[in-house]
């Protein structure tokens, strides 16, 4: 009893001694789950509209593939993020297309997402982290190409449960919220998340996971040469 | 002399037509003068606009980036330019990029600089309505209009991607030059961060030089016959783009439009004129038969022609060369040129636009009165040419 006291003592004072920094990269090590494929969900709310896209992904926590389903008039896109490199399949265009590393910021599918939001690390990449009362508090390098004042990311048990991002005038602009985390296999996985444009009302993007399948990803699927025909 | 003051004589007989027909005169003056001072006021205001604020008075590149201005085909090492008047040289790399603030992405193209050079070259920096000019790298300056579309503001920081890079600048001033392109496009930062933001194997794109106004086109001219193969300069005018083939279409629109008016005005003359002499055929009768040649009849129609639109002209320089002086020195055209560069923010108009006054105008005006003295030559004078003097002595 004495030694799992000990034991737990010892493993609250590891955790208490983690850097900010070792803390952010912990949540956001746990942020993409493990290798899998499945079926997300992604609606997109505009005043008067809505979008929704299926979608089926595979990633191995570091690298995705996804590939639209639904609907139909847009089925056949194919994106695949390898890190700095991204490329994107249009099936209409019948090409293969690489984006610039600036593609980053831009919106998935004409939603609030970015694929930064998905699968980048730029959090880590390009802020200094200091925390404040249990958040962290992101603020930008000197030069840091990141249009942001500040971000502050909230954790929960280790895991990210919002993430605000302010502009300079200290004002908050969008809201990540992230959540149903399940563990699988060992990893983290939040099912749902919603973005929210702080400075637009009605403009919202929600991702649902709605099938997983955890298990290791064909190699090809992150091969710019499969987006066309699938993996 | 004798047949001037005849003229003059019948020219004042009948002041209320005179008087018509000079109006008609000084109409169209002042609509020519006018009109050429406004054309090349126009023309003055985009080559100032170009070779002061948006590009330069001449500026040399490699012919491949004049083909396709990607920094790829800049300059690895800049070339020396010697020409004895060229007062100032400064490089510039030129790239698209993209412009991300937390609210909105905008394209465009940014302008990497040497702000001490450019001091020297433009007048973009004397511009700065906020803030300060560039000092060093990692700054960047904005027009104003492009900053509240980017809703971005002094002291803030503005993200420049390109395909190959991404700095986060600050926001050191704002620039308003009343220059659409400036204003609404404009992005200038250090040399140093283009260079990294092209991928950093280029040092400038182009050369710009400054030369005296006027002296461009012969500078560059001289210059493309002693620059290495490969490099090419093109002077303010060829740098214009589309906004000059809008110039030279309204030139050729509105001068021969201009030459219309004026010889409908002639014609005006010229009808008043031939009914003043069929009214005076018997008494033009009476003078040859006293001794005057038909000839001298004639010449003395025209001369009549002439003196009435020469009154007009008079009248017209007068008030064309008023409304010049006033509209050369007054900004009236300024709201319509703000309208202009509201709607065309690319297009390198200025918000402010002076008409030119030049002494050629007058030229290019009496040109009604001589071809009002040529057709009253050839119409009424005719007539007093063919008169058979015995029949109207006779009274029949």
């Amino acid at each position: 009893m004495g030694r799992m006291a000990f034991t737990v003592l010892l493993l609250a004072a590891l955790a208490l001694a983690q850097s900010p920094l070792e803390k952010l990269k912990l949540a956001l090590d746990r942020l993409r789950g493990p290798a899998h494929e499945g079926i997300y969900l992604l609606q997109v709310e505009r005043p008067g509209s809505v979008r929704t896209y299926r979608l089926k992904v595979y990633t191995d926590g570091r690298r995705a593939h996804l590939r639209v389903l639904e609907p139909r008039s847009e089925a056949g896109q194919a994106f695949l993020s390898l890190g700095e490199d991204l490329y994107l399949y249009d099936p209409r265009l019948g090409r293969t297309l690489r984006l610039p590393p600036t593609g980053r910021g831009e919106r998935f599918l004409g939603s609030d997402l970015t694929y930064q939001d998905l699968v980048g690390r730029d959090l880590e990449e390009l802020f200094q982290v200091a925390e404040v009362q249990g958040v962290l508090v992101l603020s930008p390098k000197p030069g840091a190409p990141t249009p942001y004042g500040k971000v502050e990311v909230y954790l929960k048990e280790g895991l990210i449960e919002r993430i605000l991002f302010y502009d300079q005038r200290n004002q908050a602009v969008r809201e990540l919220g992230l959540s149903a985390y399940q563990r699988l296999d060992g990893a983290y996985l939040p099912r749902e998340m919603a973005l929210r444009d702080l400075q637009r009302p009605g403009y919202r993007t929600f991702l649902r996971i709605l099938e997983v399948q955890v298990g290791p990803v064909p190699e090809g699927c992150f091969n710019p040469l499969y987006l066309e025909r699938g993996c | 002399m004798s047949l001037l003051r005849l003229a003059w004589r019948n020219v004042l007989r009948q002041k209320r037509r005179t008087a018509l027909l000079s109006l008609v005169v000084v109409y169209v003056t002042v609509a020519v003068l006018f009109m050429f001072g406004f054309l090349d006021g126009y023309g003055e205001s985009l080559v100032e606009a170009y070779a002061e604020y948006v590009e330069a008075p001449v500026v040399v590149a490699r012919e491949v980036w004049w083909q396709d201005p990607d920094p790829e085909n800049g300059f690895r090492e800049l070339p020396a330019v010697a020409h004895p008047l060229v007062q100032a040289a400064t490089p510039r790399l030129s790239l698209y990029a993209l412009l991300r603030s937390p609210y909105r992405m905008q394209g465009g193209v940014v302008l990497g600089v040497d702000p001490q050079g450019e001091k020297v070259l433009s007048r973009v920096p004397f511009r700065v309505g906020e803030g300060r000019w560039l000092q060093g790298p990692g700054e960047v300056v904005l027009g104003h209009r492009l900053a509240e579309r980017l809703d971005v503001r002094v002291g803030e920081r503005l993200v420049v991607e390109t395909g190959k890079e991404a700095l986060g600048l600050l926001v050191v001033g704002l620039v308003r030059s009343g220059v659409g392109n400036v204003d609404f496009g404009g992005v200038y930062l250090h040399l140093e961060d283009a260079r990294k933001l092209s991928g950093g194997r280029v040092g400038a794109t182009y050369l710009a030089l400054k030369v005296p106004r006027g002296k461009e086109e012969g500078v560059a001219k001289a210059l493309n016959q002693v620059l290495p193969e490969g490099l090419r300069a093109k002077a303010v005018w060829e740098l214009m783009g589309p906004i000059r083939a809008d110039y030279e279409g309204s030139r050729l629109f509105y001068v021969p439009l201009l030459g219309l008016f004026m010889l409908l005005a002639a014609v005006a003359v010229v009808s008043t004129t031939y009914v003043s002499v069929r009214e005076r055929l018997r008494e033009f009768a009476v003078a040859e038969s006293l001794g005057l040649s038909p000839a001298r009849l004639a010449g003395q129609v025209a001369l009549e022609a002439a003196l009435a639109s020469g009154l007009g002209l008079l009248a017209g320089l007068l008030l064309g060369y008023a409304l010049l002086g006033y509209t050369s020195t007054h900004d009236v055209f300024g709201p319509l040129m703000r309208l202009s560069v509201e709607l065309l923010p690319e297009a390198g108009l200025s918000e402010h636009l002076y008409t030119s006054s030049r002494p050629i105008y007058a030229l290019y005006a009496s040109l009604l009165v001589a071809v009002s003295a040529l057709l009253a030559l050839l119409f009424p004078g005719r007539l007093v040419l063919r008169l058979d003097p015995s029949r109207y002595v006779k009274g029949e």
